[in-house]
């Protein structure tokens, strides 16, 4: 019975009457959306489900076997697992020598705050902190199998792997099984924070490599990337600065609104790109070109210019080498990273132009 | 507030509560930002040197006015040329010192301070008779131009440099 | 002595600080914590006077901008430039000298006296204004204290004024901002109490450059006569008599006591040593002086 409805139901898809024309494909069109792999549900639904406090304390105490001991490593809290070697593979690799059309892995930073440093010329410039949280090579996709649903506009695409960068190492109880399982084979405590990097093929690090801020230099200019501080809806003043209206001389309730939008006849209508009341900050957004002044190995900090990074202060930004043809590197920088951890010398490194406070006072000799 | 308080008798309290309120409001809401103290075009300057139609002017309570600022912008900064209204006449001058904000370790004034100069950069007066900061110096430097007038000859007739 | 923890970061504090915060002076009840550390730590009580001598060390207390690690690296920068140059204590309404080099006069020195009549700001941003009358010249220069251009900061007279600020000198007769250049330090005696000097000026007719009015000033002495009536009702009209309960406006707008002895006992051993030096420093100089003179 079903079969022959079936077959009916089969002959009338083939009758030229039932052919139905698609205009618009509409909804069906859309492809479907494919998240990065790592894109997993992070946070474990927290239920009250009556573990008692030794039970509580002997899952810590297997957290910190298996990981190491709570530790302040760089002024960032985290676990020790230096001493886990078999946890953390970080094997140097033979790696290829730099050339300028390669691109390294950027890292994950906190912006921790902003102040002045003085030129040995006695000038003033201002400059913003960023603290390396904690980073940790976490995978590595090869150009060939990294094919992104969500294209980025990047040029040459197909010629970049994929770096997965993780920062801010956490208790993996609070975390969910799947995400958990990102950090399996990497040894790695889970992570807070996962960014991708494109990175060329010979600019490709272990996983589990941690990174740090030797990873720069200083006098390097890097391009900083943040998500911009949401100031919600707001009109055209806040927004884009326009000047209002006066108080008073018979100005009646457009104080602060934006007049007039545009002209009649032709034109008459809104063109795009009118500057108008709406939704303010929370945007990413990539400041460039930014010169390292001054690097801090200890607390893993760089002293980047300029006061206006994207981001409010104690929030994430990631660091690149930037793109600004004038100012990429001139000369081979720690290429892949910097593997080398124990470095000698002391904790600031300064670049040559800044007067480090440890110095004499500045004193100006007339040209001869 | 008086005229309010007269037509809150007739309201009622809660009413009577929002008014004040509102006026409070307006009251914050007025713009004050500080002056800026910018000399532009009819600012009233004071004659520093002891020329002899400067001091006349001052004497008299004419203060000169600014009526053109030789750069791009319009409004004067230390060490700008400008072009002032003295007695009936038209003379250009430099402003030595400004009661504007100045960056740090530049010296503000209590009083926008102008020497009185031709068209040479030769300065009308022989004498400062108040401090000049010492950044004129940079400034005149870098605006002689070799064959144009000769501004740091204003630099020669200070008597003290802060 | 106090820094060397926390600059070297050793597997066995770690342990203690990572999951209970150090309060090195708390005000509640640690009974067992007190006898581990009353050993080492009871040297490193700096003193409460800190916080007005030294109150740049204090982060500005507004909580988003606020981060442990930048404003330590900021202290430390702060000591490094104070091991350089001696940054006396004074306060608004002290006579300053400050000596600094400028680039517009190359090879020279400049040097400023006048009185402060601002401080403001905090960590190496700190920064304050001098008052002076120099020719009948009302001049006013903004300096940055840890700028390394300059110097020398000399305090010629240690006192203190009725208000927090002076800026009202801007607007009062010249004779209340003119000092002599050629000033003697004068000398006093350690460990006395910083002197208040209750002056009260007398101001210029109006047009003044702010409402003093409004203002609740102390030093001021004549306000009352340029006043009209509206201008005092105005001003009662803008008086905030609640604010000195308001409890969390307070809250707010300054540290609380326990994280600033934590501050401060992190920078106390190095300032309390610079201030040794210092002392040191001057009885040289005292003893000195006579073989000079002979």
């Amino acid at each position: 019975m079903i079969k022959s409805l079936i077959l009916d139901l089969g002959r009338l898809r083939l009758t030229p009457l039932a052919v139905t024309q698609v205009r618009e494909k509409g909804q069906l069109s859309r492809p479907h959306l494919r998240n990065p792999t790592w894109f997993l549900r992070k946070e474990r639904k927290m239920r009250d489900n009556h573990v008692t406090s030794e039970n509580k304390s002997f899952v810590q105490e297997i957290v910190q076997d298996k990981y190491g001991p709570p530790a302040l490593i760089k002024g960032v809290a985290t676990y020790d697992q230096s001493k886990r070697e078999e946890l953390v593979k970080t094997e140097k690799i033979e790696s290829e020598p730099w050339t300028t059309a390669s691109r390294r892995t950027g890292v994950i930073a906190r912006k921790i705050g902003q102040y002045p440093l003085w030129l040995k010329n006695g000038e003033r410039i201002r400059t913003t902190l960023l603290q390396i949280v904690d980073n940790h090579v976490v995978k590595y996709i090869p150009p060939e199998l990294y094919k992104p649903a969500q294209v980025p506009s990047v040029a040459k695409l197909n010629s970049y792997g994929c770096l997965l960068v993780g920062a801010e190492s956490c208790d993996p109880s609070t975390l969910t099984k799947e995400y958990c399982g990102l950090f399996k084979d990497s040894g790695l405590l889970p992570k807070k924070h996962l960014v991708r990097f494109l990175v060329s093929p010979n600019a490709a690090i272990p996983v589990g490599t941690p990174l740090n801020v030797t990873h720069f230099r200083v006098g390097d200019y890097v391009d900083v990337r943040g998500k911009t501080v949401d100031h919600g809806f707001q009109g055209v003043v806040k927004r884009h600065g326009f000047k209002g209206m006066p108080a008073s001389h018979g100005v009646t309730k457009t104080h602060r609104r934006p007049g007039n939008i545009g002209g009649g006849g032709e034109k008459g209508r809104v063109w795009p790109g009118t500057k108008l009341p709406g939704h303010m900050g929370n945007r990413w957004r990539i400041s460039k070109g930014l010169r390292i002044w001054r690097i801090n190995t200890k607390y893993n900090v760089m002293w980047v210019s300029g006061s206006a990074i994207p981001g409010s202060t104690n929030g994430l930004v990631y660091i690149y080498d930037t793109i600004l043809p004038l100012r990429k590197h001139k000369t081979a920088p720690p290429f892949p990273t910097m593997f080398d951890q124990t470095l000698e010398g002391p904790d600031d490194i300064w670049f040559d132009a800044v007067h480090n406070f440890k110095d004499e006072t500045i004193t100006f000799q007339p040209e001869e | 507030m008086s005229f309010l308080l007269k037509t809150l008798k007739s309201t009622s309290v809660a009413n009577a509560v929002n008014a004040v309120g509102q006026a409070q409001m307006q009251a914050k809401l007025l713009h004050t930002t500080p002056v800026c103290y910018e000399i532009r075009k009819l600012a009233r300057l004071r004659v520093v040197d002891n020329s002899d139609l400067g001091k006349r002017a001052m004497a008299e309570g004419r203060p000169p006015r600014c009526i053109h600022v030789y750069n791009k912008r319009g409004i004067g900064l230390v060490g700008d040329k400008v072009l002032v209204a003295i007695k009936g006449q038209m003379k250009k001058g430099i402003l030595v010192g400004l009661k504007q904000k100045q960056k740090p370790k530049i010296p503000k004034f209590d009083s926008n301070n102008l020497v009185l100069i031709d068209d040479n950069g030769t300065p009308l007066g022989t004498r400062i008779h108040v401090p000049v900061p010492t950044i004129l110096r940079t400034i005149l430097k870098e605006k002689t131009q070799a064959k144009g007038a000769d501004y740091t000859k204003v630099l020669a007739i200070a008597s003290r440099f802060i | 002595m106090m820094l060397a923890p926390s600059r070297l970061v050793t597997p066995s504090l770690l342990r203690q600080t990572v999951f209970t915060r150090v309060v090195t002076f708390s005000t509640k009840a640690a009974p067992k914590e007190k006898e581990q550390y009353s050993n080492k730590q009871t040297t490193n009580v700096a003193p409460t006077t800190y916080r007005f001598i030294y109150p740049e060390f204090l982060p500005d207390p507004k909580v988003e901008w606020r981060n442990p690690i930048r404003e330590k690296l900021e202290r430390l920068d702060m000591i490094d430039r104070r091991s350089q140059i001696d940054i006396p204590e004074f306060y608004v309404g002290s006579i300053l000298a400050v000596t600094s080099s400028d680039p517009h006069a190359a090879g020279k020195v400049s040097r400023f006296v006048g009185i402060c009549i601002q401080r403001e700001r905090c960590g190496l941003r700190a920064r304050f204004i001098l008052r002076n009358v120099v020719d009948e010249q009302g001049v006013e220069v903004l300096y940055e204290m840890y700028d390394p251009t300059i110097q020398k900061i000399e305090v010629l007279r240690l006192e203190k004024r009725l208000d927090d600020h002076l800026l009202y000198l801007r607007d009062a007769l010249p004779e209340y901002s003119t000092f002599d250049t050629n000033m003697e330090p004068e000398v006093m005696e350690d460990g006395a109490p910083v002197p208040v000097n209750d002056i009260q000026v007398r101001l210029r007719p109006r047009p003044w450059l702010e409402r003093w009015e409004r203002q609740n000033l102390k030093g001021v002495s004549n306000i009352d006569e340029y006043l009209t009536d509206k201008r005092r009702r105005t001003a009662k009209e803008h008086e905030k008599p609640w604010e000195k309960y308001d409890l969390m406006k307070q809250y707010r707008s300054t540290i609380p006591e326990e994280e600033q002895k934590e501050i401060y006992a992190e920078v106390y051993s190095q300032l309390h040593q610079m201030e040794l030096q210092r002392k040191r420093n001057k009885r040289k100089r005292s003893f000195v002086k006579p073989t000079k003179l002979a």
